[in-house]
Protein backbone atom coordinates (compact mmCIF):
# COMPACT_ATOMS: atom_id res chain seq x y z
CA UNK A 1 0.00 0.00 0.00
CA UNK A 2 1.18 3.75 -0.93
CA UNK A 3 0.83 6.43 1.29
CA UNK A 4 1.28 10.16 1.26
CA UNK A 5 2.29 11.68 4.33
CA UNK A 6 1.62 15.18 4.17
CA UNK A 7 2.03 16.84 7.83
CA UNK A 8 1.09 20.00 8.79
CA UNK A 9 1.72 22.50 12.32
CA UNK A 10 -1.72 22.71 14.02
CA UNK A 11 -0.75 24.87 17.70
CA UNK A 12 1.98 22.48 18.95
CA UNK A 13 0.92 18.68 17.68
CA UNK A 14 1.80 17.56 14.54
CA UNK A 15 -0.82 16.61 12.69
CA UNK A 16 -0.18 13.62 10.18
CA UNK A 17 -2.64 14.07 7.03
CA UNK A 18 -2.65 10.34 5.05
CA UNK A 19 -3.57 9.73 1.77
CA UNK A 20 -4.30 6.26 0.32
CA UNK A 21 -5.76 5.00 -1.96
CA UNK A 22 -7.65 1.62 -0.64
CA UNK A 23 -9.62 -0.65 -3.19
CA UNK A 24 -13.18 -0.35 -2.84
CA UNK A 25 -15.70 -3.56 -4.00
CA UNK A 26 -15.76 -3.26 -7.64
CA UNK A 27 -19.10 -5.60 -7.54
CA UNK A 28 -20.90 -3.29 -5.69
CA UNK A 29 -21.38 -1.11 -9.16
CA UNK A 30 -22.58 -3.55 -11.25
CA UNK A 31 -25.70 -7.00 -11.29
CA UNK A 32 -23.37 -9.78 -11.05
CA UNK A 33 -26.96 -11.99 -12.11
CA UNK A 34 -26.08 -13.93 -15.55
CA UNK A 35 -27.09 -11.84 -18.19
CA UNK A 36 -28.89 -14.79 -20.31
CA UNK A 37 -31.55 -15.00 -17.05
CA UNK A 38 -32.40 -11.08 -17.74
CA UNK A 39 -32.75 -11.72 -21.06
CA UNK A 40 -34.69 -14.93 -20.36
CA UNK A 41 -37.55 -13.35 -18.54
CA UNK A 42 -37.67 -9.84 -20.68
CA UNK A 43 -37.91 -11.66 -23.82
CA UNK A 44 -39.91 -14.45 -23.16
CA UNK A 45 -42.00 -12.35 -20.98
CA UNK A 46 -42.59 -10.19 -23.50
CA UNK A 47 -43.15 -12.52 -26.25
CA UNK A 48 -45.66 -14.55 -23.94
CA UNK A 49 -47.76 -10.75 -23.44
CA UNK A 50 -47.47 -9.94 -27.20
CA UNK A 51 -48.66 -13.72 -28.09
CA UNK A 52 -51.82 -13.55 -25.45
CA UNK A 53 -52.03 -9.85 -26.06
CA UNK A 54 -52.40 -10.74 -29.95
CA UNK A 55 -54.94 -13.38 -29.60
CA UNK A 56 -57.11 -10.88 -27.03
CA UNK A 57 -56.93 -8.37 -29.12
CA UNK A 58 -57.39 -10.50 -32.63
CA UNK A 59 -60.60 -11.59 -31.10
CA UNK A 60 -62.34 -8.78 -29.47
CA UNK A 61 -60.78 -6.84 -32.81
CA UNK A 62 -62.43 -9.50 -35.33
CA UNK A 63 -65.93 -10.16 -33.22
CA UNK A 64 -66.40 -6.21 -33.00
CA UNK A 65 -65.39 -6.14 -36.77
CA UNK A 66 -68.07 -8.99 -37.66
CA UNK A 67 -71.03 -7.24 -35.66
CA UNK A 68 -70.40 -3.98 -37.94
CA UNK A 69 -73.91 -4.08 -39.92
CA UNK A 70 -72.89 -5.91 -43.06
CA UNK A 71 -74.45 -2.69 -45.44
CA UNK A 72 -71.58 -0.22 -43.54
CA UNK A 73 -69.65 -3.26 -44.54
CA UNK A 74 -70.80 -2.86 -48.41
CA UNK A 75 -70.72 0.55 -48.44
CA UNK A 76 -67.22 1.00 -47.24
CA UNK A 77 -66.46 -1.59 -49.70
CA UNK A 78 -68.76 0.36 -52.76
CA UNK A 79 -64.82 1.25 -54.04
CA UNK A 80 -63.62 -2.41 -54.76
CA UNK A 81 -66.71 -3.07 -56.20
CA UNK A 82 -66.51 -0.32 -58.32
CA UNK A 83 -62.49 -1.56 -59.13
CA UNK A 84 -63.87 -4.74 -60.43
CA UNK A 85 -67.34 -4.07 -61.83
CA UNK A 86 -65.46 -1.42 -64.24
CA UNK A 87 -62.64 -3.29 -65.15
CA UNK A 88 -63.42 -3.64 -69.32
CA UNK A 89 -64.69 -7.36 -70.67
CA UNK A 90 -64.55 -8.81 -73.57
CA UNK A 91 -67.01 -10.97 -75.10
CA UNK A 92 -65.26 -14.03 -73.11
CA UNK A 93 -64.98 -12.46 -69.97
CA UNK A 94 -68.73 -11.26 -70.26
CA UNK A 95 -69.61 -14.89 -70.44
CA UNK A 96 -67.27 -16.59 -67.41
CA UNK A 97 -69.01 -13.60 -65.44
CA UNK A 98 -72.37 -14.47 -66.23
CA UNK A 99 -71.94 -18.43 -65.57
CA UNK A 100 -70.13 -17.43 -62.27
CA UNK A 101 -72.62 -15.58 -61.08
CA UNK A 102 -75.01 -18.01 -62.30
CA UNK A 103 -73.01 -20.55 -60.46
CA UNK A 104 -73.24 -18.27 -57.38
CA UNK A 105 -76.78 -17.95 -56.91
CA UNK A 106 -77.42 -21.78 -57.17
CA UNK A 107 -75.29 -21.81 -54.32
CA UNK A 108 -76.28 -19.16 -52.50
CA UNK A 109 -79.84 -20.54 -52.66
CA UNK A 110 -79.15 -23.20 -50.22
CA UNK A 111 -76.47 -21.69 -48.01
CA UNK A 112 -78.76 -19.31 -46.45
CA UNK A 113 -77.22 -16.07 -46.52
CA UNK A 114 -78.39 -13.44 -43.71
CA UNK A 115 -81.28 -10.72 -44.67
CA UNK A 116 -79.45 -8.07 -46.86
CA UNK A 117 -76.59 -9.87 -47.22
CA UNK A 118 -75.47 -10.30 -50.89
CA UNK A 119 -72.58 -11.67 -53.12
CA UNK A 120 -70.85 -9.73 -56.26
CA UNK A 121 -68.27 -12.48 -58.57
CA UNK A 122 -65.96 -10.79 -60.05
CA UNK A 123 -63.65 -12.46 -63.19
CA UNK A 124 -60.25 -11.72 -63.78
CA UNK A 125 -58.79 -12.64 -67.01
CA UNK A 126 -55.43 -12.89 -65.13
CA UNK A 127 -53.04 -16.09 -65.25
CA UNK A 128 -53.04 -16.15 -61.49
CA UNK A 129 -54.41 -19.16 -59.84
CA UNK A 130 -55.97 -17.44 -57.11
CA UNK A 131 -59.84 -16.81 -55.73
CA UNK A 132 -60.60 -14.90 -52.92
CA UNK A 133 -63.52 -12.80 -51.11
CA UNK A 134 -63.12 -9.38 -50.10
CA UNK A 135 -64.76 -6.89 -47.86
CA UNK A 136 -68.68 -6.29 -49.03
CA UNK A 137 -69.44 -9.63 -50.24
CA UNK A 138 -66.91 -9.28 -53.14
CA UNK A 139 -65.85 -12.42 -54.42
CA UNK A 140 -63.25 -12.28 -57.71
CA UNK A 141 -61.72 -14.96 -59.80
CA UNK A 142 -58.93 -15.55 -61.53
CA UNK A 143 -58.92 -16.91 -65.06
CA UNK A 144 -55.45 -18.93 -64.03
CA UNK A 145 -57.57 -20.89 -61.66
CA UNK A 146 -60.93 -21.60 -63.28
CA UNK A 147 -58.88 -23.27 -66.09
CA UNK A 148 -57.13 -25.41 -64.06
CA UNK A 149 -61.10 -27.46 -63.08
CA UNK A 150 -62.64 -30.15 -65.05
CA UNK A 151 -66.41 -30.20 -63.70
CA UNK A 152 -68.73 -27.29 -62.22
CA UNK A 153 -68.55 -29.53 -58.99
CA UNK A 154 -65.09 -28.46 -58.32
CA UNK A 155 -65.45 -24.70 -59.54
CA UNK A 156 -68.45 -24.50 -57.08
CA UNK A 157 -66.51 -26.09 -54.08
CA UNK A 158 -64.38 -22.68 -54.36
CA UNK A 159 -67.28 -20.56 -55.28
CA UNK A 160 -69.05 -21.76 -51.74
CA UNK A 161 -66.12 -21.57 -50.03
CA UNK A 162 -65.88 -17.96 -51.05
CA UNK A 163 -69.07 -17.29 -50.48
CA UNK A 164 -68.60 -19.00 -47.12
CA UNK A 165 -66.40 -16.05 -45.82
CA UNK A 166 -68.26 -13.25 -47.13
CA UNK A 167 -71.69 -14.92 -44.98
CA UNK A 168 -69.50 -15.52 -42.24
CA UNK A 169 -68.35 -11.45 -42.09
CA UNK A 170 -64.24 -13.36 -42.59
CA UNK A 171 -63.15 -10.25 -45.09
CA UNK A 172 -64.27 -7.75 -41.95
CA UNK A 173 -62.83 -9.70 -39.17
CA UNK A 174 -59.32 -10.03 -40.65
CA UNK A 175 -59.31 -6.68 -40.88
CA UNK A 176 -60.46 -5.78 -37.68
CA UNK A 177 -57.96 -8.00 -36.15
CA UNK A 178 -55.31 -6.76 -38.64
CA UNK A 179 -55.49 -3.70 -37.41
CA UNK A 180 -55.77 -4.05 -33.58
CA UNK A 181 -52.95 -6.43 -33.61
CA UNK A 182 -50.89 -4.42 -36.08
CA UNK A 183 -51.47 -1.16 -34.51
CA UNK A 184 -50.32 -2.80 -30.87
CA UNK A 185 -47.55 -4.45 -32.44
CA UNK A 186 -45.88 -1.59 -34.09
CA UNK A 187 -46.19 0.43 -30.59
CA UNK A 188 -44.40 -2.20 -29.09
CA UNK A 189 -41.67 -2.91 -31.71
CA UNK A 190 -40.99 0.98 -31.95
CA UNK A 191 -40.69 1.09 -28.33
CA UNK A 192 -38.25 -1.58 -28.08
CA UNK A 193 -36.52 0.81 -30.93
CA UNK A 194 -34.19 -1.74 -32.54
CA UNK A 195 -35.06 -2.97 -36.29
CA UNK A 196 -34.47 -6.76 -35.62
CA UNK A 197 -35.87 -7.11 -32.38
CA UNK A 198 -39.09 -5.40 -33.67
CA UNK A 199 -39.63 -7.49 -36.11
CA UNK A 200 -38.88 -10.77 -34.42
CA UNK A 201 -41.80 -9.50 -32.42
CA UNK A 202 -43.90 -8.71 -34.87
CA UNK A 203 -43.84 -11.87 -36.26
CA UNK A 204 -44.64 -13.86 -32.85
CA UNK A 205 -47.79 -10.98 -33.12
CA UNK A 206 -48.71 -12.41 -36.13
CA UNK A 207 -48.84 -16.07 -35.09
CA UNK A 208 -52.58 -15.53 -33.81
CA UNK A 209 -53.56 -14.37 -36.70
CA UNK A 210 -52.76 -16.68 -38.54
CA UNK A 211 -54.54 -19.28 -36.48
CA UNK A 212 -57.57 -17.34 -36.70
CA UNK A 213 -56.97 -17.23 -40.50
CA UNK A 214 -56.89 -21.31 -40.35
CA UNK A 215 -60.01 -21.65 -38.67
CA UNK A 216 -61.34 -19.20 -41.14
CA UNK A 217 -60.46 -21.76 -43.93
CA UNK A 218 -62.00 -24.33 -42.03
CA UNK A 219 -65.27 -23.02 -41.24
CA UNK A 220 -65.51 -22.00 -44.68
CA UNK A 221 -64.83 -25.80 -46.31
CA UNK A 222 -67.36 -26.82 -43.46
CA UNK A 223 -69.62 -24.61 -44.89
CA UNK A 224 -68.84 -25.25 -48.38
CA UNK A 225 -68.90 -28.78 -48.28
CA UNK A 226 -72.82 -28.44 -46.92
CA UNK A 227 -73.76 -26.27 -50.06
CA UNK A 228 -71.87 -29.01 -52.55
CA UNK A 229 -74.03 -31.77 -50.65
CA UNK A 230 -77.13 -29.72 -50.95
CA UNK A 231 -76.93 -28.88 -54.60
CA UNK A 232 -75.21 -31.90 -56.30
CA UNK A 233 -76.08 -34.97 -53.73
CA UNK A 234 -71.91 -35.77 -53.29
CA UNK A 235 -69.12 -34.23 -52.11
CA UNK A 236 -66.76 -35.55 -55.51
CA UNK A 237 -66.13 -31.65 -55.89
CA UNK A 238 -63.90 -30.89 -52.97
CA UNK A 239 -61.99 -34.06 -53.77
CA UNK A 240 -60.89 -32.71 -57.34
CA UNK A 241 -60.72 -29.03 -56.31
CA UNK A 242 -58.44 -29.74 -53.40
CA UNK A 243 -56.30 -32.45 -55.84
CA UNK A 244 -55.63 -29.13 -58.01
CA UNK A 245 -54.90 -26.60 -55.33
CA UNK A 246 -52.60 -29.69 -53.93
CA UNK A 247 -51.09 -29.82 -57.75
CA UNK A 248 -50.53 -25.70 -57.68
CA UNK A 249 -48.64 -26.05 -54.54
CA UNK A 250 -50.82 -26.20 -51.65
CA UNK A 251 -52.58 -22.79 -51.21
CA UNK A 252 -52.37 -19.09 -51.16
CA UNK A 253 -48.45 -19.06 -50.05
CA UNK A 254 -46.50 -21.64 -52.17
CA UNK A 255 -43.60 -20.17 -49.99
CA UNK A 256 -42.73 -21.42 -46.36
CA UNK A 257 -41.97 -24.72 -45.30
CA UNK A 258 -45.08 -26.73 -44.65
CA UNK A 259 -45.25 -26.61 -41.08
CA UNK A 260 -49.11 -25.55 -40.47
CA UNK A 261 -48.71 -23.39 -37.45
CA UNK A 262 -46.97 -20.63 -40.03
CA UNK A 263 -49.65 -20.72 -42.49
CA UNK A 264 -52.89 -18.52 -43.48
CA UNK A 265 -54.42 -21.69 -44.83
CA UNK A 266 -54.55 -25.67 -43.38
CA UNK A 267 -52.60 -28.12 -45.46
CA UNK A 268 -54.06 -29.20 -48.69
CA UNK A 269 -53.80 -32.59 -47.07
CA UNK A 270 -55.75 -31.95 -44.22
CA UNK A 271 -58.45 -30.28 -45.84
CA UNK A 272 -58.86 -32.99 -48.21
CA UNK A 273 -58.79 -35.40 -44.66
CA UNK A 274 -61.15 -33.05 -43.07
CA UNK A 275 -64.10 -33.68 -46.45
CA UNK A 276 -63.74 -37.70 -45.85
CA UNK A 277 -63.93 -37.17 -42.30
CA UNK A 278 -67.23 -34.70 -42.79
CA UNK A 279 -68.84 -36.65 -45.40
CA UNK A 280 -68.66 -39.99 -43.37
CA UNK A 281 -69.81 -38.14 -39.78
CA UNK A 282 -72.97 -35.91 -41.97
CA UNK A 283 -73.82 -39.55 -43.94
CA UNK A 284 -73.03 -37.12 -47.68
CA UNK A 285 -71.69 -39.33 -50.62
CA UNK A 286 -67.87 -38.93 -50.94
CA UNK A 287 -68.15 -39.58 -54.99
CA UNK A 288 -70.73 -38.91 -57.63
CA UNK A 289 -71.46 -38.20 -61.20
CA UNK A 290 -69.55 -34.71 -61.81
CA UNK A 291 -71.31 -31.82 -63.65
CA UNK A 292 -69.97 -31.02 -67.04
CA UNK A 293 -68.57 -27.40 -66.88
CA UNK A 294 -70.57 -24.60 -67.99
CA UNK A 295 -69.85 -23.26 -71.68
CA UNK A 296 -67.80 -20.59 -71.01
CA UNK A 297 -66.13 -22.17 -68.61
CA UNK A 298 -65.51 -25.26 -71.00
CA UNK A 299 -64.35 -22.82 -73.25
CA UNK A 300 -61.89 -21.00 -71.06
CA UNK A 301 -60.25 -24.12 -70.25
CA UNK A 302 -60.24 -25.30 -74.25
CA UNK A 303 -58.50 -22.05 -74.51
CA UNK A 304 -56.06 -23.05 -72.28
CA UNK A 305 -55.13 -26.15 -73.78
CA UNK A 306 -54.98 -24.80 -77.04
CA UNK A 307 -51.32 -23.34 -77.30
CA UNK A 308 -50.30 -27.37 -76.66
CA UNK A 309 -51.78 -28.30 -79.72
CA UNK A 310 -50.11 -26.14 -81.24
CA UNK A 311 -46.88 -27.73 -81.26
CA UNK A 312 -45.36 -28.75 -85.02
CA UNK A 313 -45.80 -32.13 -85.44
CA UNK A 314 -42.85 -33.78 -86.04
CA UNK A 315 -41.50 -34.30 -90.06
CA UNK A 316 -42.58 -37.41 -91.48
CA UNK B 1 -33.98 -21.57 -48.59
CA UNK B 2 -37.40 -19.85 -48.98
CA UNK B 3 -38.16 -20.73 -45.22
CA UNK B 4 -34.99 -18.16 -44.16
CA UNK B 5 -36.01 -15.64 -46.63
CA UNK B 6 -39.35 -15.59 -45.01
CA UNK B 7 -37.83 -15.34 -41.72
CA UNK B 8 -35.05 -13.08 -42.10
CA UNK B 9 -35.91 -10.78 -39.19
CA UNK B 10 -35.80 -13.95 -36.58
CA UNK B 11 -32.96 -15.34 -37.91
CA UNK B 12 -30.91 -12.37 -38.11
CA UNK B 13 -31.98 -11.59 -34.62
CA UNK B 14 -30.67 -14.73 -33.00
CA UNK B 15 -27.50 -14.83 -34.85
CA UNK B 16 -26.93 -10.99 -33.68
CA UNK B 17 -27.67 -11.97 -30.46
CA UNK B 18 -25.73 -15.21 -30.11
CA UNK B 19 -22.55 -12.84 -31.78
CA UNK B 20 -23.16 -10.32 -29.74
CA UNK B 21 -23.43 -12.04 -26.34
CA UNK B 22 -20.30 -14.73 -27.37
CA UNK B 23 -18.05 -11.83 -28.37
CA UNK B 24 -19.15 -9.38 -26.27
CA UNK B 25 -19.05 -11.27 -23.02
CA UNK B 26 -15.68 -12.71 -24.16
CA UNK B 27 -14.74 -8.71 -24.51
CA UNK B 28 -16.36 -7.77 -21.64
CA UNK B 29 -14.12 -10.33 -19.73
CA UNK B 30 -10.81 -9.45 -21.03
CA UNK B 31 -11.44 -5.89 -20.41
CA UNK B 32 -11.96 -6.40 -16.91
CA UNK B 33 -9.02 -8.65 -16.48
CA UNK B 34 -7.03 -5.70 -18.05
CA UNK B 35 -8.61 -3.08 -16.02
CA UNK B 36 -7.47 -4.79 -12.41
CA UNK B 37 -4.05 -5.58 -13.81
CA UNK B 38 -3.58 -2.07 -14.61
CA UNK B 39 -4.82 -0.74 -11.36
CA UNK B 40 -2.69 -2.91 -9.34
CA UNK B 41 0.29 -1.79 -11.72
CA UNK B 42 -0.73 1.59 -11.00
CA UNK B 43 -1.97 1.64 -7.07
CA UNK B 44 1.17 3.86 -6.52
CA UNK B 45 -0.28 7.04 -8.58
CA UNK B 46 -3.37 8.10 -6.29
CA UNK B 47 -6.11 10.25 -6.86
CA UNK B 48 -8.72 11.92 -5.07
CA UNK B 49 -11.60 14.01 -5.68
CA UNK B 50 -10.80 16.63 -2.50
CA UNK B 51 -10.21 20.03 -4.19
CA UNK B 52 -8.30 21.26 -2.30
CA UNK B 53 -4.21 20.52 -2.66
CA UNK B 54 -2.31 19.01 0.55
CA UNK B 55 -1.30 21.88 2.98
CA UNK B 56 2.32 21.29 1.91
CA UNK B 57 4.91 24.38 1.53
CA UNK B 58 7.49 22.85 -0.66
CA UNK B 59 5.67 24.18 -4.09
CA UNK B 60 4.55 21.82 -6.36
CA UNK B 61 4.20 21.91 -10.16
CA UNK B 62 1.21 20.33 -11.42
CA UNK B 63 -0.46 19.89 -15.02
CA UNK B 64 -3.93 18.86 -16.31
CA UNK B 65 -4.26 15.15 -16.92
CA UNK B 66 -6.91 13.81 -18.66
CA UNK B 67 -7.87 9.75 -20.20
CA UNK B 68 -11.39 9.61 -21.74
CA UNK B 69 -12.32 6.71 -23.66
CA UNK B 70 -15.30 5.81 -26.24
CA UNK B 71 -16.79 2.91 -25.72
CA UNK B 72 -20.17 1.26 -27.15
CA UNK B 73 -22.79 -1.27 -26.01
CA UNK B 74 -22.95 -5.10 -27.74
CA UNK B 75 -26.14 -6.01 -29.28
CA UNK B 76 -27.02 -8.53 -26.46
CA UNK B 77 -26.83 -5.74 -24.19
CA UNK B 78 -28.30 -3.17 -26.36
CA UNK B 79 -31.45 -5.18 -26.76
CA UNK B 80 -31.92 -6.57 -23.53
CA UNK B 81 -31.57 -2.67 -22.92
CA UNK B 82 -34.10 -1.88 -25.04
CA UNK B 83 -36.38 -5.01 -23.74
CA UNK B 84 -35.86 -3.05 -20.27
CA UNK B 85 -37.17 -0.07 -21.17
CA UNK B 86 -40.49 -1.38 -22.22
CA UNK B 87 -41.19 -2.43 -18.73
CA UNK B 88 -38.61 -0.02 -16.41
CA UNK B 89 -36.47 -0.63 -13.59
CA UNK B 90 -32.58 -1.18 -13.62
CA UNK B 91 -30.91 -1.57 -16.78
CA UNK B 92 -28.00 -3.94 -15.23
CA UNK B 93 -26.79 -4.79 -18.68
CA UNK B 94 -25.38 -0.70 -19.20
CA UNK B 95 -24.43 -0.67 -15.68
CA UNK B 96 -20.79 -2.87 -16.24
CA UNK B 97 -20.45 -1.04 -19.74
CA UNK B 98 -20.03 2.43 -17.84
CA UNK B 99 -18.38 0.59 -14.94
CA UNK B 100 -15.53 -0.40 -17.68
CA UNK B 101 -15.42 2.99 -19.10
CA UNK B 102 -15.38 4.62 -15.59
CA UNK B 103 -12.54 2.86 -14.71
CA UNK B 104 -10.78 2.42 -18.21
CA UNK B 105 -10.70 6.83 -18.14
CA UNK B 106 -9.41 6.72 -14.63
CA UNK B 107 -6.41 4.32 -15.11
CA UNK B 108 -5.40 6.25 -18.19
CA UNK B 109 -5.43 9.72 -16.37
CA UNK B 110 -3.07 8.14 -14.15
CA UNK B 111 -1.13 6.73 -16.69
CA UNK B 112 -0.47 10.41 -17.95
CA UNK B 113 0.05 11.79 -14.70
CA UNK B 114 3.22 8.85 -14.26
CA UNK B 115 4.57 9.85 -17.49
CA UNK B 116 4.77 13.14 -15.92
CA UNK B 117 6.45 11.82 -13.14
CA UNK B 118 3.54 12.61 -10.16
CA UNK B 119 1.75 10.26 -7.70
CA UNK B 120 -1.08 12.45 -6.80
CA UNK B 121 -4.15 13.49 -8.56
CA UNK B 122 -6.71 15.83 -7.15
CA UNK B 123 -9.64 17.33 -7.84
CA UNK B 124 -10.63 14.46 -10.09
CA UNK B 125 -13.57 14.99 -12.55
CA UNK B 126 -15.53 12.27 -14.64
CA UNK B 127 -17.96 13.02 -16.91
CA UNK B 128 -19.81 10.85 -19.39
CA UNK B 129 -21.84 12.10 -22.58
CA UNK B 130 -23.48 10.47 -25.03
CA UNK B 131 -21.76 10.16 -28.28
CA UNK B 132 -24.49 8.64 -30.11
CA UNK B 133 -26.61 11.92 -30.78
CA UNK B 134 -28.80 10.76 -27.75
CA UNK B 135 -31.33 9.51 -30.67
CA UNK B 136 -32.98 5.90 -30.03
CA UNK B 137 -31.62 5.10 -33.60
CA UNK B 138 -28.19 6.13 -33.18
CA UNK B 139 -25.25 4.19 -32.07
CA UNK B 140 -25.19 3.63 -28.02
CA UNK B 141 -21.64 4.90 -27.39
CA UNK B 142 -20.74 6.93 -24.54
CA UNK B 143 -17.73 8.70 -23.97
CA UNK B 144 -16.11 8.62 -20.47
CA UNK B 145 -13.52 11.57 -18.97
CA UNK B 146 -11.62 11.72 -16.44
CA UNK B 147 -9.31 14.58 -15.60
CA UNK B 148 -8.10 16.08 -12.35
CA UNK B 149 -4.84 18.13 -11.55
CA UNK B 150 -1.51 15.66 -11.32
CA UNK B 151 1.07 17.45 -8.77
CA UNK B 152 4.89 16.22 -7.88
CA UNK B 153 7.15 18.80 -5.59
CA UNK B 154 9.02 21.21 -7.73
CA UNK B 155 12.52 20.46 -8.55
CA UNK B 156 14.51 23.14 -9.65
CA UNK B 157 16.36 23.77 -12.69
CA UNK B 158 19.56 22.58 -11.44
CA UNK B 159 19.41 19.54 -9.74
CA UNK B 160 17.35 18.41 -12.87
CA UNK B 161 20.05 19.41 -15.33
CA UNK C 1 -1.62 17.40 -24.50
CA UNK C 2 1.34 17.34 -22.21
CA UNK C 3 3.94 18.09 -25.10
CA UNK C 4 2.13 21.13 -26.42
CA UNK C 5 0.91 22.89 -23.12
CA UNK C 6 4.76 22.47 -21.91
CA UNK C 7 6.20 24.51 -24.51
CA UNK C 8 3.49 27.65 -24.38
CA UNK C 9 4.82 27.50 -20.79
CA UNK C 10 1.66 28.08 -19.10
CA UNK C 11 0.55 25.89 -16.33
CA UNK C 12 -3.31 24.57 -16.66
CA UNK C 13 -4.86 23.33 -14.02
CA UNK C 14 -8.40 22.39 -12.57
CA UNK C 15 -7.09 23.41 -8.73
CA UNK C 16 -8.35 26.83 -7.77
CA UNK C 17 -5.39 26.96 -5.04
CA UNK C 18 -1.79 25.55 -6.55
CA UNK C 19 0.48 24.32 -3.42
CA UNK C 20 2.84 26.81 -2.68
CA UNK C 21 2.01 29.13 -5.40
CA UNK C 22 0.49 33.05 -5.06
CA UNK C 23 -1.93 34.10 -7.54
CA UNK C 24 -0.50 37.93 -8.52
CA UNK C 25 -3.94 38.74 -10.36
CA UNK C 26 -6.45 37.36 -11.87
CA UNK C 27 -7.56 37.73 -15.77
CA UNK C 28 -10.32 36.69 -16.94
CA UNK C 29 -12.20 33.56 -17.92
CA UNK C 30 -10.64 31.95 -20.89
CA UNK C 31 -12.10 29.46 -23.36
CA UNK C 32 -11.51 27.25 -26.40
CA UNK C 33 -13.63 24.91 -28.18
CA UNK C 34 -14.11 23.24 -31.17
CA UNK C 35 -17.44 21.41 -32.84
CA UNK C 36 -16.17 17.40 -34.26
CA UNK C 37 -18.01 15.00 -36.97
CA UNK C 38 -17.76 11.73 -37.13
CA UNK C 39 -15.63 10.35 -40.01
CA UNK C 40 -18.37 8.69 -42.52
CA UNK C 41 -15.79 5.50 -42.79
CA UNK C 42 -15.50 5.58 -39.03
CA UNK C 43 -18.82 5.53 -38.29
CA UNK C 44 -19.47 2.75 -41.05
CA UNK C 45 -16.96 0.70 -38.62
CA UNK C 46 -18.17 1.37 -35.68
CA UNK C 47 -21.66 0.27 -36.72
CA UNK C 48 -20.18 -2.72 -37.42
CA UNK C 49 -18.18 -2.52 -33.89
CA UNK C 50 -21.45 -2.19 -32.37
CA UNK C 51 -22.13 -5.93 -32.68
CA UNK C 52 -19.57 -7.18 -30.53
CA UNK C 53 -19.66 -3.71 -28.63
CA UNK C 54 -15.80 -2.91 -26.82
CA UNK C 55 -13.92 0.52 -27.26
CA UNK C 56 -14.57 2.40 -30.33
CA UNK C 57 -10.82 3.41 -30.70
CA UNK C 58 -11.50 6.17 -33.34
CA UNK C 59 -13.82 8.12 -31.56
CA UNK C 60 -11.94 7.66 -28.37
CA UNK C 61 -9.16 9.48 -30.88
CA UNK C 62 -11.32 11.49 -32.37
CA UNK C 63 -12.51 12.93 -29.22
CA UNK C 64 -9.03 13.41 -27.42
CA UNK C 65 -8.08 15.42 -31.16
CA UNK C 66 -10.84 17.69 -30.05
CA UNK C 67 -9.79 18.10 -26.36
CA UNK C 68 -6.44 19.04 -27.21
CA UNK C 69 -7.51 21.44 -29.97
CA UNK C 70 -10.06 23.05 -27.03
CA UNK C 71 -7.17 23.41 -24.71
CA UNK C 72 -4.86 24.34 -26.62
CA UNK C 73 -7.38 27.23 -27.97
CA UNK C 74 -8.22 28.34 -24.61
CA UNK C 75 -4.30 28.24 -23.48
CA UNK C 76 -3.77 30.66 -26.75
CA UNK C 77 -6.47 33.11 -25.56
CA UNK C 78 -4.80 33.02 -22.13
CA UNK C 79 -1.22 33.81 -23.86
CA UNK C 80 -3.12 36.72 -25.23
CA UNK C 81 -3.85 38.71 -22.43
CA UNK C 82 -0.80 37.71 -20.72
CA UNK C 83 -1.36 35.17 -18.27
CA UNK C 84 1.08 32.26 -17.14
CA UNK C 85 -1.51 29.97 -15.90
CA UNK C 86 -4.73 28.71 -16.53
CA UNK C 87 -6.92 27.93 -13.23
CA UNK C 88 -10.19 25.58 -12.48
CA UNK C 89 -10.40 24.91 -16.08
CA UNK C 90 -13.44 22.89 -16.66
CA UNK C 91 -14.35 20.57 -19.94
CA UNK C 92 -17.75 19.68 -21.30
CA UNK C 93 -18.75 18.45 -24.28
CA UNK C 94 -22.25 18.10 -25.76
CA UNK C 95 -23.69 17.03 -29.09
CA UNK C 96 -24.98 18.96 -31.15
CA UNK C 97 -26.56 16.96 -34.03
CA UNK C 98 -26.28 13.26 -34.43
CA UNK C 99 -22.70 12.49 -35.14
CA UNK C 100 -21.40 15.60 -33.84
CA UNK C 101 -20.37 17.19 -30.52
CA UNK C 102 -18.81 20.23 -29.38
CA UNK C 103 -16.23 20.31 -27.24
CA UNK C 104 -15.48 23.35 -24.77
CA UNK C 105 -12.38 24.15 -22.77
CA UNK C 106 -13.13 26.59 -19.73
CA UNK C 107 -11.01 28.45 -17.37
CA UNK C 108 -9.71 31.12 -15.06
CA UNK C 109 -6.43 32.79 -16.59
CA UNK C 110 -4.19 33.90 -13.94
CA UNK C 111 -0.77 35.28 -12.96
CA UNK C 112 1.36 33.43 -10.65
CA UNK C 113 4.42 34.43 -8.89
Amino acid sequence: MVRLQHHQQSQDKRVYLQYENRQPDETVNYNREHPLKEFAWLFFGLLGVVLVGAMVLGFFGGEIAARVPFSVEKDYARRINEHWENKPRDVEGEAVRAALRELAAKLAAVMNLPQGMSVDVHYSPEGIANAFATLGGNVVFYRGLLEKFDSEDAVALVMAHEIAHAKLRHPAASLGRGIAVGLTLSLVSAAVGERAAGGVLQTAGTLPLLKYSRDQESDADTEALAALAAVYGHVGGARDAFGVMAKLGGGDTPRGPQVNILRTHPLTADRIAAVDRMAAERGWRADGERTPLPLALAKLKLKAAQPAKEIPAPER
Amino acid sequence: MDFILNFLDVFLFFGLLVLGFSVGRWKERRHYKSIREREAKYANILAFAVRYPPDVVTPQDCQLVAGSVVISSDYFKQIVAGLRTLIGGKLSSYESLLDRARREATLRMKEQAQRFGATLVINVKVESTTVSGGTRRGLPAMEVIAYGTALKPRVSPTTQA
Amino acid sequence: MANALLQDNIMVANLEIVPGRRVRSHLGMVQGSTVRAKHAGKDFLAGLKNIVGGELKSYTELMQEARDEATRRMVEQAKSIGANAVLNVRYSATSITVGAAEILAYGTAVVME
